[in-house]
């Protein structure tokens, strides 16, 4: 059973890395930005290329695959959803889906279709209280609540961290007092890209790489972010480590549920929490 | 009297041109545009007049389909009753998830409607696979009635134009009256219908439920026609092909879903074996639809000829 939460944590700790994009451009854009999750997979298929072109290096490998998103992040913040937001919520969601598409296609014609396996970079196990856990592992943890003390850092203390906040509270208002709040939603949106790039290069050790890895994991994220409440940052990080554990333990029972079951708990809470947005 | 001679030739334009295209494509396809167009005007009862995006449609065409399939595995093996069935269910599921999915709009709607449908795929694929076969699907027989035996193609042709037909006026018929109108104004501005008095939730998810069911009623008869069910009926990453037929016939036209049903189903039918990057080819076209064409080519027909096509 320790076992299993460590596990749930671990994928917790994931989720909220990938959380946090999705959380941002929900909150202040109302927009699902579909393309999060083809960034997700960016980021695992540039690890894998990064392993066996360049170097051995998953540090090495994780680096790139993030400063890869930075670029194509920008391009599709600067020429899809910038242009579309205001216009119509509805085609903003259909054009990131549409970058979906042609992303996952070149990733197929680029490297394949078939899954990709990717072996544990650090390769050494912990024991702790009974069970011995994969160093790797806890290393995410470690990860994501040092992410999250960064950000929450971030948000408070830096200018374009207070002005985000200030814009997710009341964008008319900000934009009033002369600030160009789109260009500081594009650096967080760059941010939170290159969050989910980080998200896809450590989840490809646990699982296997493939194209549409990403779908699952944004609807997964999505669950998160309804969960723990719209652009709430503390919010979305307790509510990833909970359905994080909802999926490991799920998963021990019966396997093909794990995620079904976030579902089923988005709906229930969707119920008695409703959001009018 | 000038009434009923339009719906006169709503008939004979939309029975003709079907006819016309069945020598080109064959009596089979035909057959499954016509389906197709069935549940594209389901989905745009929803996305064009109401202005809700769902990204999970699928999960209620599937359910009209799964639902025939095992009322004649079953129950009965009755065509009709099993289509009454199916017709149902669909009513049904939007009655019971409705009231969770129509508060919410935008990508919230949008979304939830894709986390239940990968519920619902996930129950058919895993959780029921005892019952609904899985993977593999199962197939389905039906006995004839009478004269009418859906094992005949020519039978299930007509029964399908005839289906077409029908759901092509009741929705005319409700988009035309005073709930048509109120549909079209929660698209505008849902608060101002609010300040006017009316209960517009109640009407959304009434839309809903209406949407559910016409897109059980094409699932069910995909089954009459193809006599076989698989999870592909129900997979969520297929929902971006009723939202592309909307799109590209022009969303809040009943012309419009017809003409978008029929292009995107010549184009995925014939295009995509012969070209190997489909999906790429797909995502631009969307891409190209929400940048410069957003009236679809129903919309673009209609700024050109202006009121020559209106009036048809």
């Amino acid at each position: 059973m320790l076992n299993t939460v460590a596990y749930g944590l671990t994928i917790g700790g994931i989720l909220y890395i990938i959380s946090i994009g999705l959380s941002l451009t929900f909150g202040t854009m109302r927009i699902v930005n579909f393309a999060h999750g083809l960034i997700y997979t960016i980021g695992a298929y540039l690890l894998l290329t990064s392993l066996s072109f360049f170097a051995e290096s998953f540090i090495v490998g994780t680096v790139f695959a993030i400063l890869a998103a930075i670029p194509i992040s920008y391009i599709i913040e600067r020429f899809i959803i910038r242009k579309l937001y205001g216009v119509s919520i509805d085609y903003a969601i259909i054009a990131t889906y549409a970058v979906v598409l042609i992303g996952v296609d070149l990733i197929k014609w680029i490297w394949g279709a078939s899954p990709k396996p990717l072996s544990d970079p650090i390769g050494i196990d912990v024991p702790l209280f009974s069970i011995t856990i994969p160093m790797y592992r806890l290393l995410i943890i470690g990860l994501s609540i040092v992410i999250f003390l960064a950000v929450s850092i971030f948000f408070k203390k830096t200018m374009v961290g207070k002005i985000v906040v200030a814009a997710l509270e009341d964008k008319d208002a900000v934009r009033s007092l002369g600030i160009n709040v789109d260009k500081y939603f594009g650096y967080v949106f760059t941010m939170g890209s290159c969050l989910a790039a980080l998200g896809g290069v450590l989840y490809a050790p646990i699982t296997s790489v493939h194209p549409y890895m990403g779908m699952m994991v944004l609807l997964v994220s999505f669950a998160v972010v309804l969960v723990g409440g719209l652009g709430n940052l503390k919010g979305t990080f307790a509510s990833a480590f909970i359905l994080g554990l909802v999926i490991a333990i799920t998963g021990r029972f019966w396997g093909p549920a794990a995620e079904t079951m976030v579902f089923v708990i988005m709906g229930i809470v969707l119920i008695f929490k409703p959001i009018e947005v | 009297m000038s009434k009923i001679k339009k719906d006169v030739k709503d008939v004979i334009v939309i029975a003709a041109s079907f006819l016309a295209v069945t020598p080109i494509f064959g009596i089979n396809r035909t057959t499954d545009f016509m389906i197709f167009c069935i549940f594209v005007l389901g989905f745009n009862l929803l996305y064009g007049y109401m202005g809700r995006l769902s990204f999970g449609h699928m999960l209620y065409l599937g359910l009209g389909a799964y639902t025939v399939t095992l009322f004649s595995e079953h129950v009965s093996k009755n065509p009709f009753f099993a289509l009454l069935a199916g017709v149902i269910v669909g009513a049904l599921i939007g009655v019971a998830i409705g009231p969770i999915i129509v508060r919410t709009t935008g990508a919230c709607f949008a979304l939830i409607n894709l986390a239940f449908n990968q519920v619902g795929h996930f129950l058919a694929l895993v959780a029921f696979s005892k019952w609904t076969g899985g993977e593999d699907g199962m197939s389905a027989y039906f006995t004839k009635m009478g004269f009418i035996d859906f094992g005949k193609k020519p039978v299930i042709f007509g029964f399908c134009m005839l289906s077409l037909l029908f759901t092509y006026f009741i929705l005319k018929k409700l988009l035309s009256s005073p709930y048509g109108l109120l549909v079209k104004a929660i698209k505008e501005n849902e608060v101002r219908v609010r300040f006017l008095g009316y209960n517009t939730f109640r009407y959304k998810w009434i839309t809903f439920i209406i949407s559910t069911t016409i897109s059980a009623f094409a699932g069910a008869l995909s089954i009459l026609n193809y006599g076989y069910v698989t999870p592909s009926f129900i997979d969520p990453s297929r929902a971006v092909e009723v939202i592309f037929a909307t799109l590209i016939g022009g969303a809040g036209s009943l012309y419009g879903a017809l003409i978008g049903g029929v292009a995107y189903m010549a184009i995925s039918n014939y295009l995509a074996s012969y070209i190997p990057r489909w999906e790429m080819l797909l995502g631009f076209a969307l891409l190209i639809i929400v940048f410069r064409f957003r009236r679809g080519m129903w919309g673009y027909l209609n700024d050109k000829f202006g009121r020559r096509v209106e009036t048809l």
